[in-house]
């Protein structure tokens, strides 16, 4: 289980979040013409990268506040939080920390015990 | 087996007899004592049968890593698969053998063991895919079910387990000479440490083992005294005992389960074990290592048991299981067993070594030779034989001769492992060491340090230094121990993984796992099949893969295929090792989570009223609702539905619905908010005034629905469906903070702030003026969809005159604390006009009758508000609103979308059912192209004949044609479709 940064409330046990999937993802402006493509877009795509994501997160059973983080999704490590309206974090900033167990590929579960 | 019980023993308390039952014979055994160590007193050796053969079995160790002394535990729920290594016993205690009938000296099951060449590896698979299925239904699982397993499920559980959650600096794992020395280097410092030991005494190997003579040149047992003393006093450490860490996850997170009830029996109601979350900042592994095995025929006779094991029962329990046990090694590791056993006045039968006698270490050499034991160097244990116990066992001598030795024990040991399993869980990487023989912790991937053998340091020359370094990042004292060691050697091993059997046969039999009942013929079949690779070859053969995971036999395994493949050991590398470490309960993880601490349960204001009233609740979320009310015991749901029912459409009824959602919304730009969330156009919507609602998601689709009722363009409240409140309030707080934050909004919720009561029928408005008489309730003054704030006797309520009957009806609002005398007070005045309750089954029927849809029950997620025929309520002239350019996609435009549609049987005395099929053809002829389904469908008293609502495709343009409803007998009933609306279908009565 995680500890989770939230922004407004400081360090807080997982149980007390809700993931909200991809962040960043912008709705399209309702007051122009949407193709169905740019639509379709937004409602059904969502990036699932292994290793770093942006991803909003909300503090269901505390300040009820949606804020958005960078997440190692290969080891679930959330590496920063910050507020909705804060820029978002340059993800070279933390390609130093970025930790897997060694010899893992890009893709897969990574799941050894011997270095390869 | 013939065991002797030595003198004087710190652990063991000798003047105190213990009696319990096993296999309903009582016996005798000492406080302090396990199962095992009193059943090894009892000179009981057969405890068990195995798995897929039935081969008797008995005591192999002395702790976690047990594979075979699983027992039931009668008197405790009748706990199955408990290790009677570790179980300790108590007064009163019940113990039953498992997987054997009718009894476990003779077993019926143990004809498996003849036909064990047909249960070789892949034996599962192979019957699945076996000459015919009927093979498998009638002959194989039968067969195997009644065969295989270990305990019995427990038929009535009623443990009570509670969670405690920790956050500290350092967490060590692990109580022996290592975890004891890391402590030490902590007290008083700045950190917070846990320390945690699985028994019940601190000291590990000091207790279990005549390894240390002295320590800082004190008895073994008086340092480790003042140690404990010295830890116990520290502030800032805490130490948890009888406490198994048996997960080591992501981020530094453990997970440990401590036992409450050690040697003694648990209290019905009391907690009888926790589990301990664990967020470490750093973890110290000093959890040992584990003694493994050696593969060589029939070594799973009772009375086979590891040295290491045998030397705990004499150290720690006071008990040797035998008097001349005979020694098999290959390593250095059972030196201390020889120097233990002549120590206690006994000496073994025999010491034999695979080793030459250069390799074998000097000082062992003169104690056998002082003490005249048979010493076979350069030998091997060809077999062991014996009827339910050893008896006897073949050795080959260096010259190739066989001896055969009597004998009632036999003390093997195989090398030593670091217990790796929560190194490896934290996703740390071994190394194998091509001396020691053994996986080592090599690379940590988190903050983890390993100290003693853990980490593969099988002497202890290092020790100071080793911990000193290893700790140097810490704030802490540096150690400075001395220690001395009775059998003064560095760990020596020899390669043997297996001894190749003295003849071949068909039934031979030389096990790699003795839970599953894996040989090693198995491992090599497997091989030959193609399972080579490590993780396949596991599952194939089900090898390591029993509750014990293997822990004395997986390195051997890997030995054995390492040599077969003629590869490394690294490249063949090891299977995952997954938590738990060892088996946990489900109900230590359920906590308190469990019966009436499961879920909330939510009860409206009314509720005692309905418990008093005859009401029959059904669950709505975690809301407690009257589904219907009995007016007499024998009234049936069928005729109290509709009797309700029928009396709302010909007097009054009265519903509860408090549980429905509240949300108040309120701002500067609530409008313009209101108008983006919901699919209505709120704008030119008059103050005072309601409105029915959708909610769509994104995608189009129907979400929720509600009625908003408009106070001002700053000031709404909205209804939601009882069991899409939450969802509801989270969807427009998520879109206010994260798409429109310019907008000044702010929503709660008041679903428990207020009750709700509704009161619809022709007789309503007389039932109201008498309630509430200052209020006027004509057409002109109080119209359908508006709303109004009274004051009554000082309370401030809202009546809403709104129905989801199809009835003139009116909502009301009123504080939670104020509305059971309200309601009480309405009941009373309403009796004269035929007011009654009525329950959720009724409300459903009568708002079926009027096409009203349920969320959730009429939509399923894929229904947008066109195929319910409801455009009328989108605001089409509003630039945006969620959901609004989905209903343009291409998809959402089909024509052959499933629209709502009403359904009645052609012959008015059908019955139909909610989940019928909807086809064209009377007859059933597969493929049945479908149409669609019922999603709501009832008897109605009013119509006289069975009514639905369904979801059909092109269901629109069908109305007025006739199709069928498939039955579940593979029939068909031939049904109307029609519009959906069965009643009133102009209104006439909801504006009377
Ligand atoms: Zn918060």
């Amino acid at each position: 289980m995680l500890i989770i940064n939230c922004p407004y409330c400081g360090p807080r046990d997982q149980s007390e979040f809700s993931n909200g999937g991809e962040a960043h993802v912008k709705r399209p402006d309702g007051s122009k013409e949407i193709g169905d493509s740019e639509w379709g877009e937004y409602v059904f795509i969502r990036a699932n990268p292994k290793g770093l994501f942006y991803e909003r997160w909300v503090h269901t059973h505390g300040c009820r506040k949606w804020f958005n983080c960078v997440r190692d999704t290969s080891t679930d490590e959330i590496l920063v939080t910050y507020k909705l309206d804060e820029k978002k974090p340059n993800l070279n900033n933390f390609k130093s920390v970025v930790k897997t167990p060694s010899g893992e590929p890009e893709v897969g579960s990574g799941n050894f015990t011997v270095e390869k | 087996m013939k065991s002797i019980n030595l003198k004087e023993n710190q652990f063991i308390q000798f003047h105190q007899k213990i009696s319990f039952k096993f296999d309903g014979v009582k016996y005798f055994g000492y406080k302090g004592d396990t199962i095992a160590s009193a059943l090894l007193r009892n000179n009981i050796n057969l405890v068990g049968r195995s798995f897929k053969y039935h081969r008797p079995r008995g005591i192999y160790t002395c702790g976690i890593e047990e594979p075979n002394a699983l027992v039931q535990i009668i008197s405790e729920y009748s706990e199955p698969n408990t290790r009677a290594t570790i179980k300790k016993i108590y007064e009163g205690m019940e113990i039953e053998s498992q997987n054997r009938w009718p009894s476990l000296e003779n077993d019926f099951g143990s004809i498996n063991n003849l036909f064990s060449p047909i249960f070789t590896a892949g034996f599962y698979y192979k019957t699945f895919m076996g000459p015919h299925k009927k093979f498998w239904k009638n002959l194989y699982e039968p067969l195997i079910r009644r065969a295989a397993g270990l305990g019995k499920p427990p038929k009535d559980f009623k443990g009570i387990s509670n969670h405690i959650h920790h956050n500290v600096d350092v967490t060590i794992i692990g109580g022996g000479l290592n975890g004891l020395l890391a402590a030490k280097s902590f007290i008083n410092s700045n950190y917070d440490v846990l320390l945690i030991d699985f028994e019940e005494q601190l000291g590990g190997i000091i207790n279990n083992s005549n390894k240390i003579s002295l320590i800082d040149n004190k008895e073994p047992k008086d340092w480790l005294k003042e140690t404990i003393q010295e830890i116990e006093d520290s502030k800032n450490i805490k130490i948890l005992k009888n406490t198994l860490v048996t997960t080591y996850n992501y981020i530094n997170h453990l997970i440990a389960i401590e036992d409450r009830f050690v040697g003694s029996k648990p209290i019905e109601g009391k907690v009888n074990s926790t589990l301990h979350k664990i967020r470490t900042g750093h973890t110290i592994l000093c959890n040992g290592h584990i003694e493994r095995f050696l593969s060589f025929q029939n070594n799973d006779l009772p009375g086979i048991m590891l040295s290491s094991s045998f030397e705990k029962y004499m150290c720690r329990y006071g008990l040797a299981p035998s008097k001349e046990p005979v020694i098999f090694s290959n390593n250095s590791n059972s030196n201390s067993l020889v120097y233990s056993l002549i120590k206690a006045g006994l000496k073994p039968k025999a010491y034999i070594d695979s080793r030459s006698g250069e390799e074998i270490e000097p000082n062992l050499f003169d104690l056998i030779r002082k003490n005249d034991v048979p010493l076979y160097t350069n030998s091997q244990i060809k077999g062991a034989f014996g009827n339910k116990k050893i008896e006897k066992i073949l050795v080959e001598d260096s010259s190739g001769a066989l001896n055969e030795i009597k004998c009632d024990c036999l003390c093997l040991s195989g090398g030593i492992n670091p217990d790796v399993h929560l190194f490896t869980q934290s996703k740390g990487l071994l190394d194998w060491d091509e001396k020691d023989l053994t996986y080592k912790p090599s690379k940590p991937f988190q903050p983890t340090i390993t100290l003693g053998s853990a980490s593969g340091q099988f002497n202890f020359d290092n020790l100071n230094s080793d911990i000193n370094e290893k700790l140097k990042t810490f704030k802490v004292k540096k150690l400075d121990v001395k220690l001395e060691l009775n059998t003064n050697t560095k760990y020596n091993i020899e390669k043997l993984w297996e001894v190749s059997p003295q003849k071949k046969s068909l039934w031979a039999k030389s096990f790699i796992d003795l839970q599953n009942d894996v040989t090693t013929k198995d491992i090599r079949q497997a091989i030959t099949e193609g399972f080579d690779r490590i993780e396949h070859l596991k599952r194939y053969t089900t090898n390591s893969m029993g509750t014990d995971q293997g822990k004395i036999s997986s390195i051997n395994a890997l030995g054995i295929v390492s040599d077969l493949l003629d590869k490394r050991v690294n490249e063949v590398g090891t299977t995952i090792y997954r938590p738990p470490y060892a088996p946990l309960s489900f109900s230590a993880i359920a906590g308190r989570n469990c019966y009436e601490f499961y879920d909330p349960e939510r009860k409206s204001p009314i509720h005692s009223w309905h418990l008093k009233n005859g009401a029959i609740f059904e669950d709505v979320g975690q809301w407690k609702r009257p589904w219907y009310f009995q007016i007499n015991k024998d009234e049936s749901m069928h005729d109290a539905v509709q009797r309700e029912s029928k009396n709302v459409r010909e007097n009054a009824g009265i519903l509860d619905g408090s549980t429905l959602g509240k949300i108040e919304i309120k701002g500067e730009d609530a409008l313009e908010f209101m108008n983006l969330i919901y699919t209505n156009s709120f704008t030119k919507m008059k103050q005072g005034s309601a409105r029915y609602a959708l909610m769509l998601g994104e995608d189009g689709m129907v979400k929720d629905d509600g009625i908003i009722c408009k106070i001002s363009d700053q000031h709404f409240i909205a209804t939601t469906t009882t069991g899409g409140a939450a969802t509801v309030l989270g969807c427009m707080e998520e879109y206010a903070q994260t798409e429109w934050p310019n907008l000044k909004v702010y929503m709660n919720s008041i679903t428990e702030q207020y009750a709700t009561f509704n009161i619809s029928g022709p007789n309503t408005r007389e039932i109201m003026k008498k309630a509430f008489p200052n209020i006027n309730f004509s057409n002109e003054e109080f119209p359908f969809m508006t709303f109004q704030f009274h004051e009554f006797n000082g309370v401030p309520i809202r009546i809403l005159r709104a129905s989801f009957t199809g009835e003139l009806g009116y909502e009301i609002y009123i504080p939670s604390n104020s509305a059971p005398k309200i309601w009480d007070n309405i009941q009373s005045l309403g009796k004269e006009f035929g007011l009654a309750p009525y329950g959720t089954e009724a409300m459903h029927l009568l708002r079926a009758e009027k096409g009203y849809i349920i969320v959730g029950q009429d939509t399923d997620g894929s229904i947008t508000p066109i195929d319910l025929g409801l455009s009328w309520m989108i605001g089409k002239s509003k630039k945006d609103f969620l959901g609004k350019r989905s209903l343009t996609r291409s998809d959402t435009i089909r024509e052959d979308r499933k629209q709502l549609v009403g359904i009645i049987p052609s012959n008015k005395v059908d019955k139909l059912e909610e989940g019928q099929h909807i086809i064209l053809d009377k007859e059933i002829k597969s493929p049945v192209p479908m149409l669609g389904h019922i999603t709501s469908c009832y008897y109605s008293s009013t119509l006289g004949h069975d009514f639905a609502l369904a979801v059909i495709k092109n269901g629109h343009s069908m109305i007025g044609t006739k199709a069928y409803a498939s039955t579940s007998s593979m029939s068909t009933t031939g049904v109307d479709i029609v519009k959906p609306v069965f009643y009133d279908e102009d209104n006439k009565r909801l504006v009377s």
